[in-house]
């Protein structure tokens, strides 16, 4: 009886331990840092090259549309303060919900030398006078990052 | 005149909550029946009240009163009347009162099915901690915190807006106005068993009888929840363009996690059945499964998560944690009270066994909980334990989670066929051999079918086949078996046993039909996320783009006008291999009313061929489209989508065989 119950614990530490792992493993290996503009340039030189994310404002007037390179240009701007980081995004089209002051979330690379996200992942949120609908909706989820 | 009746019924019902909620402890105390008649009395009385003012809400809708705030936030004149009702849950105002209002309409229920069980007292204990998270509501339904209003209050002073803002026109679709309320209904049906664990507890009856009396609550939240978030994630799919059902969003993360802790339960529970074993763990199960339907709303209202899903931030959720603590906290203390009296009266004999192979699911189940959580929770943690704020993608979800599902299907056919206390050589022969050998040799075609199509082969693809044939393998074993038997018993044919096996012991076949779909629910997930194409292009038209095996030709352009929104489009000639397959025409919508100025939303074309799906979403269209300006387009071809809808149907009609079987409980100790 007693070496059964052993062999138990055993098994179910092993299975604790597995778990434990993979999540460890899974959040080195995929965890992205979340800055806001400000905090992202004053911190530009240590995260050149790095996958960041930035939420903020869509910058108004900065947004163009390249249809022929399938390419959309913007920046993002902070909620307050007038830091902006400039945002390139290929080969995807752009989300429901992208307007002028709209709420963006960006994820990608940066580039610190040009003050670059090349972001693979860009979601808008509704405009605030919206409240989206209620907790169980899935609401705006206007853009998948990369598939 | 009705929002001043319907205010006062929501002050009224506080009053029925506290009556109910009193009365109930005092005659269970003291064992006066009148009082405990009082109260359960007074749990109708809050149901008739909400009734009361929820009717008196949607009155204001349909009869555009514009005097009211609510109404004016989330309805308005031109809105279609299925969505001024749908509008109730619109906003978080009218979604509590909502919620309040399906939670008051268990409580009748509970009330209702046990008027003849005088023998025993347990629904009226279960009645007690309903009342209780009925208070909680009534109390934020009143407004008491900011963010939230009573939502039958009118705007001071007697003014009347001219027209209400209206809903967002993405919500304005039939599946989103039934995927919130059937996510609410599943969520809410869940307080039910848990008021029977903590019934239970405060009663000192913990043997199995709460749980036979709680089972079809359980088993319909599952069906419900397995029905809205699937519809969450349909919607997703064909409303927002992005060509997938899934992201792992804290959102979709809130309505998944009480299912995976509600699957684990429905299965813990037949061992406590069956062996009086884990009385423990099925109180703590019940009572996590029942706490994450709120922390759900906590995760999403409180703001301490970026959520894709914008919601107005708000000290609400805040008032969930708390009452999530308070909760578990009085739960642990009964626990702690009764600890003599939940303690297993056997002991798992094996490793390999039915039991441990239901332990093993429970810790999958939950651990699996604890993985989604950790990983939404991932933008506070981090914080605290590196003092950065970092969040986790997609991948993370998708990469931590597949080891413990892949075991978890596998379970799936191993579970039911595994036998009790020991699984023994003879056990092994007769019924894991064959099985598993099919499943090797469908895990070898996988390969080979793979490596002659080019496909890199992940392994999860060849594991998932493997596991998925045995687990048919496995379970049409058992059917084929029983239905055999009972076939040369009653002397009919193998359709006539088949259907007696089911109709007799629809609990247990009902589950085994549940498995099959999981089965066919993994495999359209492996196709769907697994071999999935996309191709991103620029067309003029009469240009072609190729997707797969798949020609699309942009041979045209097209604008229509509707009563309050514009269409824009492109017709596309979609060939395969040289063979013509009719037109497709995504488009976009573009709503000029809408609170906020001009929005406009992709309206993606869809096409099934088979089990597989071409999607086309388009971008906007160049004002010179004529002379050669580019439109873009990005068209997803994927494969075996279709299978994920029909395995979760498979899942729901196995849940309704399961939840037909009737259970007359015994009164029992």
């Amino acid at each position: 009886m007693k070496r059964k119950r052993v062999k138990i614990i055993a098994a179910s530490a092993l299975l604790l331990i597995a778990m434990a792992f993979l999540v460890i493993a899974g959040i080195q290996s995929t965890s992205v840092r979340h800055f806001t503009p400000a905090g992202l340039v004053a911190a530009a030189d240590s995260l050149n090259n790095q996958r960041v994310q930035v939420d903020g404002l869509i910058l108004e007037g900065s947004s163009t549309w390249d249809a022929a390179n399938f390419e959309l240009t913007f920046a993002v701007r902070a909620r307050e303060g007038n830091e902006t980081v400039n945002v390139l995004y290929v080969k995807r089209l752009k989300p429901d919900n992208f307007v002028d002051g709209g709420s963006v979330f960006v994820e990608g690379r940066y580039d610190a030398a040009q003050n670059l996200i090349v972001a693979t992942k860009l979601m808008t949120k509704c405009a605030s006078k919206y409240e989206a609908a209620d907790s169980a909706t899935p609401g705006l989820v206007t853009e998948r990052g990369k598939k | 005149m009705t929002a001043e009746i319907g205010q006062a019924a929501i002050a009224l019902s506080v009053l029925s909550a506290l009556w109910a909620i009193g009365f109930l402890c005092v005659g269970l105390r003291l064992r006066n029946a009148r009082a405990v008649q009082s109260g359960r009395n007074a749990v109708a009385a809050t149901f008739f009240l909400t009734c009361i003012s929820t009717g008196a809400l949607i009155y204001g809708f349909v009869t555009d009163d514009f005097s009211m705030r609510y109404v004016v936030e989330v309805s308005s004149a031109a809105q279609p009347l299925l969505y001024k009702i749908t509008a109730l849950w619109g906003r978080m105002s009218g979604s509590l009162l909502f919620w309040l209002w399906l939670l008051t309409l268990s409580g009748v229920l509970v009330v209702w099915q046990s008027r003849k069980h005088t023998r025993d007292n347990l629904a009226d204990y279960a009645l007690v901690p309903i009342a209780i998270v009925q208070l909680f509501f009534i109390l934020l339904v009143t407004g008491i915190t900011d963010g939230v209003y009573n939502p039958l209050v009118r705007f001071p002073g007697g003014q009347v807006a001219p027209d209400g803002q209206g809903m967002n026109p993405l919500l304005q679709t039939p599946s989103m106005a039934f995927h919130p309320p059937t996510l609410y209904i599943g969520w809410i049906s869940m307080t039910v068993p848990f008021g029977f664990a903590v019934g239970a507890l405060a009663s000192g009856h913990v043997g199995s009888n709460w749980i036979l009396r709680s089972r079809r609550w359980m088993l319909f939240s599952w069906i419900i929840l397995t029905i809205g978030i699937t519809l969450g994630g349909n919607w997703a799919y064909r409303e927002l363009g992005w060509g997938g059902y899934w992201a792992w969003d804290p959102v979709e993360n809130a309505s998944f996690m009480p299912w995976l802790l509600g699957t684990a339960y429905l299965h813990s529970v037949m061992i406590q059945e069956k062996r009086h074993m884990f009385k423990l763990w099925n109180v703590l199960l019940i009572t996590l499964a029942f706490q994450f339907t709120l922390l759900g709303t906590f995760i999403t209202r409180s703001g301490i998560i970026t959520s894709v899903h914008s919601f107005a931030q708000s000290n609400v959720g805040w008032y969930f944690l708390g009452f999530i603590l308070a909760s578990t906290a009085g739960v642990i203390a009964l626990i702690v009270y009764r600890r003599e009296r939940l303690k297993s009266e056997n002991r798992l004999e094996s490793l390999l066994s039915r039991e441990s192979a239901f332990v093993l699911n429970n810790w999958l189940f939950v651990g699996l909980t604890l993985i989604i959580l950790w990983g939404t929770l991932w933008p506070i943690l981090s914080e605290a334990i590196n003092g950065e704020k970092a969040s986790v993608p997609e991948a993370f979800f998708n990469q931590v989670v597949i080891i413990p599902g892949l075991l978890l299907l596998f379970l799936t056919g191993a579970g039911p066929i595994i036998s009790w206390k020991k699984l023994t050589p003879n056990n092994f022969r007769r019924m894991f051999v064959s099985p598993l050998g099919i499943g090797v040799i469908a895990g070898a075609l996988t390969w080979g079918f793979l490596a002659w199509r080019g496909n890199p082969m992940p392994i999860y693809s060849v594991l998932c086949s493997f596991a998925a044939v045995f687990v048919l393998a496995a379970i049409f074993s058992e059917f084929y078996r029983g239905a055999k038997l009972r076939a040369k018993r009653q002397e009919g044919s193998f359709f006539d046993g088949l259907t007696r096996l089911v109709m007799r012991n629809k609990r247990r076949y009902g589950g085994y039909i549940v498995h099959i779909g999981i089965v066919i629910l993994y495999i359209g997930i492996m196709g769907s996320k697994g071999y999935f194409l996309l191709e991103s292009d620029g067309l003029k038209l009469g240009e072609s783009m190729q997707v797969g095996t798949f020609n699309l030709t942009m041979k045209d352009w097209f604008q229509e006008r509707h009563a309050n929104y514009a269409r824009a489009g492109v017709v596309f000639d979609v060939e395969k291999n040289g063979r013509p397959l009719g037109e497709m025409k995504p488009a976009r919508h573009y709503y000029e009313k809408t609170g906020q100025g001009e929005t406009d939303t992709i309206e993606s074309a869809i096409r099934h061929f088979g089990a597989n799906d071409l999607y086309i979403a388009l971008g906007d269209l160049p004002p010179n489209i004529d002379n050669g300006g580019i439109v873009n387009v990005q068209v997803y071809h994927n494969p075996l989508i279709n299978v994920v809808w029909l395995g979760v149907a498979v899942m729901v009609l196995g849940g309704l065989v399961a939840i037909a079987e009737k259970h007359q409980p015994k009164p029992e100790e």
